[in-house]
């Protein structure tokens, strides 16, 4: 063949370069015009994939929602949504993928450490990032002008924490984490806070993805702690909860936000009495059982962790873009920057000057008949 | 027509971007040109020598770790952190593979999975690593945009490839097959099987890392998850999907890997359920691999093992 | 002290039952099948789903129910085992050996990622097994844990004495030792290798289901880690041999329970890997196995 063939091949090839398509470097950017597309990589595969949909579908209720009322700018909303896996690499892909279907905003970002590399491939397309869930610190380290974090961060979960700790009246603390960004990130701030407080504590991991954690609960229980803090998700902490009651652990536990899910307490085979860390939700907030009905029907599911972050992540994206008046960039920023008091399911939303909310509003629940209810609003 | 074919697979890879250059084709790109590195690199232990590694990421772990740390904290061009990664490459090498080296096939595929878990669980563990988060904010390689980047991907990886189908032709090469088909015999013929296997080690980690300092430059960030089992199970299925041992085999089978699951996306959640099916039906077809060796010597006829039974 | 030691031979039993599939399938055709946790995970499926369709079984028929889950997720993975094998191992005998590794990767993705695509939420198993617990020497025992042992130990001595006692058996040890000289010998292989699958798989089955109905929460993921250390655990008992498998299981399940208790989790699987490659590079074949040369 195979000489003329392939020269005939390269000489095709070349043309085609000469002739340059218009999507290739030597061509032009083509202009977006259409519905105004909102970008959202949250987990579908892999062991963080049963989040995935809960965000997935707060997000989408909201664009339905915004849709309902005659859209923004006279242009209807469009969700793109694509799977992120909790890894890096498919996370940059997913946020190309993002920036190349010409999204002009992000609602997306769960695990903090295939967020992190997502962010400069958004930021250099001039794309605002309103992440719902990932909270870490470092996220806001970069000092990008364009990333804003509408979950509270582990900083002020912890206080929430350590201050019901104290009001518990706690001398031994065990903090376990699931040796992940989020988890260990609030482990290392309550044990250190504790530490400050003068409470006697310890912090160890477990490895997700397991079912026996029997030989934790005994080096744990070991130490006589009075209070004991999960800041994992709802999966282990279902089996942690479980397994300390079955080694004999009748004192206070306690989880993070992650872990306030309906199943935790069915994983645990009834979880009465587990306290946790939590922002606002619609079972706490009077008057928000409709949204709850909502999200019912229009899914056929119960809404899960971060449904309501996601939700309120594209409504605070479409504040923006309304007192904007534009989707550019640079502009919906400096109106994300502005937002005073915009309410959302955690309370009233003003950023500060490091894009995080300046009031965390956690407050303490407590699961009753299966159900997380308010305990203590710490106010 | 196998000359043609390296500098003609060269020219489609330079020439795509002329066509298409949107930021997730640049990206799809990019990722599948380290991935070839990365399966070029496994190439040489797995395909030339015959070691079964199932902890190859661990050498990419150590590379990008080493330029991320280096580059970010002694605020330094990522280029001038390489030195040091190969340094660091050929120690962890030289670790993981000395005490172990001596065991056999099976035993060392699980002793080198322990390797891998073991870095990516330091990793985890460290301060001085990020944690779970990781490194961030490493320093690109700025050389004209993402687009820039992939052509320097390009000539890097074709660099290596070449090279590797060099060392297959080099002495060490043919010592390395030889040890590969029969390692006793090569003992028995003067064969230093320990060192030549080390030195497979050594240059699978040269390979791995740099590959290692190229994935810190296009994420920007570096952590643990990127580094799990999964991913050295998949670069070992590039180098078995393309053809053990071929060069160019190797390259096929490593693009196939990474971009056939970009193609799947929009199947969502059966996605993974669709790569798994397609992995069986090719290997099903194609046991040697997509693009096998020509062996130039007819197979050698296996003695005690009958055909229907050698798995 | 003495709690850790029956918390690792608890958790010990569990990767007993799934290493035992890994080192048989290994044993008889040299295959790391890296599906077989993969197995394990349908197990606890199949016997969820049995079970939720018996409906609300009341506590006095909860063992019978369970039981009856068990024997069937036992025949369904067993069958799905031997399905595999038939589809995506067998027509790969005489190839590269690692060729087969991939189509068990494969095998592998499209097992978990079938079933997260019924659900990626993890269920919670509808009979979930509670007692009371009792203080023996200053440990924990339930009823449970022991009904579960039990249960783990009857089905590795059953195992044991049919590999060892049966002409079947004799036929799996003939093929392992030299499968040319078992086919000459009038040794059917293939119906073999089927059952060895069947045997394997039911297993791991088995011990999917008992680890839904005492842990109660099962996931399309949770095969994959135990695979892993099933894995870890055939090796270490050497590879290939049964009783090896066992004991690796026990023996892994107890490096475990140590090295979280004093190096804290975080630190375990270090400790457990390099335990064994220092292990490894003492005594290259495992506990029990013999010395093997064969190639990649």
């Amino acid at each position: 063949m195979q000489r003329s063939t392939l020269l005939l091949a390269g000489t095709a090839l070349l043309t085609s370069l000469l002739t340059a398509c218009s999507g290739g470097l030597l061509g032009s950017e083509k202009a977006a015009e259409g519905p105004i597309r909102i970008g959202m990589a949250v987990p579908l595969s892999g062991s963080s994939a049963p989040i995935g949909p809960n965000m997935k579908n707060g997000a989408q209720l909201a664009v339905d929602e915004i849709n309902a009322q005659g859209g923004l700018l006279g242009r209807e909303l469009e969700l793109d949504v694509e799977d992120e896996a909790c890894d890096a690499t498919s996370a940059v892909a997913a946020a190309n993928k993002l920036v190349s279907a010409g999204a002009v905003i992000s609602v997306g970002g769960y695990c903090s450490s295939a967020t992190l590399p997502t962010l400069p491939v958004f930021d250099k397309a001039d794309i605002p990032m309103i992440i719902p869930a990932a909270n870490s610190e470092q996220l806001v380290q970069q000092k990008l002008r364009s990333v804003f974090l509408i979950n509270p961060t582990g900083a002020q979960q912890s206080e929430a924490a350590i201050q019901f700790i104290r009001k518990r009246q706690a001398r031994t603390v065990a903090v376990l984490d699931d040796n992940t960004s989020y988890s260990t990130d609030i482990a290392k701030r309550t044990t250190e806070l504790a530490k400050q407080a003068g409470i006697t504590v310890t912090n160890t991991s477990v490895t997700p993805g397991e079912s026996d954690y029997g030989s934790t609960v005994t080096k744990v229980l070991s130490g006589n702690p009075d209070f004991v803090y999960w800041t994992g998700y709802f999966q282990e902490g279902g089996l942690l909860v479980d397994q300390f009651r079955r080694a004999g652990y009748a004192k206070d536990f306690m989880v993070a936000d992650g872990s306030v899910d309906p199943s935790l307490a069915s994983i645990a085979g009834g979880a009465d009495g587990v306290f946790a860390t939590m922002t606002q939700t619609p079972d706490t907030i009077e008057g928000a059982g409709d949204w709850i009905a909502k999200y019912r029907k229009a899914f056929n599911a119960e809404p899960g962790p971060y449904s309501t972050q996601s939700y309120d992540a594209v409504r605070v994206a479409a504040e923006a873009i309304k007192k904007a008046q534009t989707t550019d960039g640079k502009k919906v920023v400096e109106a994300l920057e502005q937002l005073k008091d915009f309410p959302i399911f955690s309370g009233p939303l003003t950023f500060n000057d490091r894009h995080t909310l300046s009031q965390g509003g956690f407050q303490i629940l407590v699961v009753k008949g299966g159900k997380f209810v308010l305990q203590d609003s710490l106010r | 027509m196998g000359r043609w074919v390296g500098p003609a697979g060269l020219l489609v890879a330079v020439a795509i971007p002329f066509v298409d250059a949107s930021p997730y084709t640049l990206n799809v790109l990019t990722t599948a040109a380290i991935f070839v590195m990365l399966a070029a690199g496994l190439n040489i232990v797995v395909g030339y020598c015959g070691l079964l590694d199932l902890g190859y990421v661990a050498f990419m772990a150590v590379g990008a770790y080493t330029s991320g740390i280096l580059s970010t904290a002694f605020e330094l061009p990522l280029l001038y952190t390489i030195p040091a990664v190969l340094v660091v490459a050929v120690l962890a090498a030289l670790v993981i593979g000395a005490p172990t080296l001596r065991l056999r096939s099976d035993y060392l595929a699980i002793v080198t999975l322990g390797f891998g878990e073991i870095i990516r669980i330091t990793a985890t563990n460290l301060d001085f690593t990020g944690g779970p988060t990781g490194i961030f904010g490493i320093p690109g390689i700025d050389v004209g945009g993402p687009a820039g980047f992939y052509f320097v991907c390009v000539a890097v990886v074709a660099l290596a490839v070449l090279g590797s189908a060099r060392l297959e032709r080099s002495r060490l090469g043919r010592a390395w097959m030889f040890i590969r088909e029969d390692e006793d015999a090569a003992e028995a013929m003067g064969v230093n099987t320990y060192r030549v296997k080390l030195l497979a080690y050594v240059f699978g980690a040269i390979w791995g890392a740099s590959a290692g300092v190229l994935f810190a430059a296009h994420l920007s960030a570096v952590s643990p998850q990127s580094f799990v089992f999964l991913q050295s199970a998949l670069v070992l299925m590039a180098v078995v999907l393309g053809g053990m041992g071929s060069a160019r085999g190797v390259v096929v089978g490593a693009v196939v890997i990474s971009v056939v699951p970009e193609v799947l996306r929009d199947l969502g959640a059966f996605r993974y359920v669709f790569f798994g099916v397609v992995l069986v039906v090719v290997m099903v077809l194609r046991p040697q691999g997509l693009w096998p060796v020509r062996r130039r010597e007819p197979e050698r006829v296996d003695a005690p093992v009958q055909e229907g039974v050698r798995v | 002290m003495i709690q850790l030691v029956w918390d690792g031979l608890f958790v010990g039993s569990f990767y007993a039952l799934v290493a035992l599939g890994y080192s048989m399938v290994y044993g008889i055709i040299k295959l790391l099948n890296f599906a077989h946790g993969d197995i394990y995970m349908l197990g606890a499926f199949a016997g969820f789903v049995v079970l939720s369709g018996v409906g609300g079984v009341t506590a006095a028929f909860s063992v019978v129910a369970l039981v009856g889950a068990l024997v069937a997720a036992m025949a369904v993975t067993g069958g799905l085992g031997v399905l595999v094998e038939r589809v995506a191992y067998r027509p790969l005998r005489g190839s590269p050996r690692l060729a087969v590794l991939i189509t068990a990767v494969g095998v592998s993705f499209t097992l978990e990622y079938g079933v997260a695509a019924a659900g990626a939420n993890p269920r919670v198993f509808p009979v979930r097994v509670e007692s009371q617990a009792w203080q023996v020497l200053g440990v924990r025992i339930t009823l449970a844990q022991l009904a579960l042992m039990a249960i783990a130990v009857g089905l590795m001595i059953a195992l044991d004495r049919y590999v060892n006692r049966t002409s079947t058996g004799r036929a799996m040890r003939a093929i392992a030792l030299d499968p040319k000289g078992a086919l000459l010998m009038g040794v059917n292989v293939n119906a073999v290798i089927s059952r060895t699958f069947f045997i394997g798989s039911a297993l791991a089955g088995a011990a999917g289901v008992m680890a839904g109905a005492y842990y109660g929460k099962i996931e399309f993921l949770m095969g994959f880690l135990i695979g892993l250390k099933a894995f870890t655990a055939a090796v270490m008992g050497g590879i290939g041999n049964i009783r090896g498998a066992m004991l690796g299981g026990l023996l892994l399940g107890l490096l475990e329970a140590f090295g979280a208790h004093f190096l804290g989790g975080e630190w375990r699987d270090v400790f457990t890997f390099a335990v064994l490659i220092v292990f490894l590079s003492v005594k290259p074949t495992g506990l029990l196995g013999e010395r093997v040369s064969e190639r990649v």
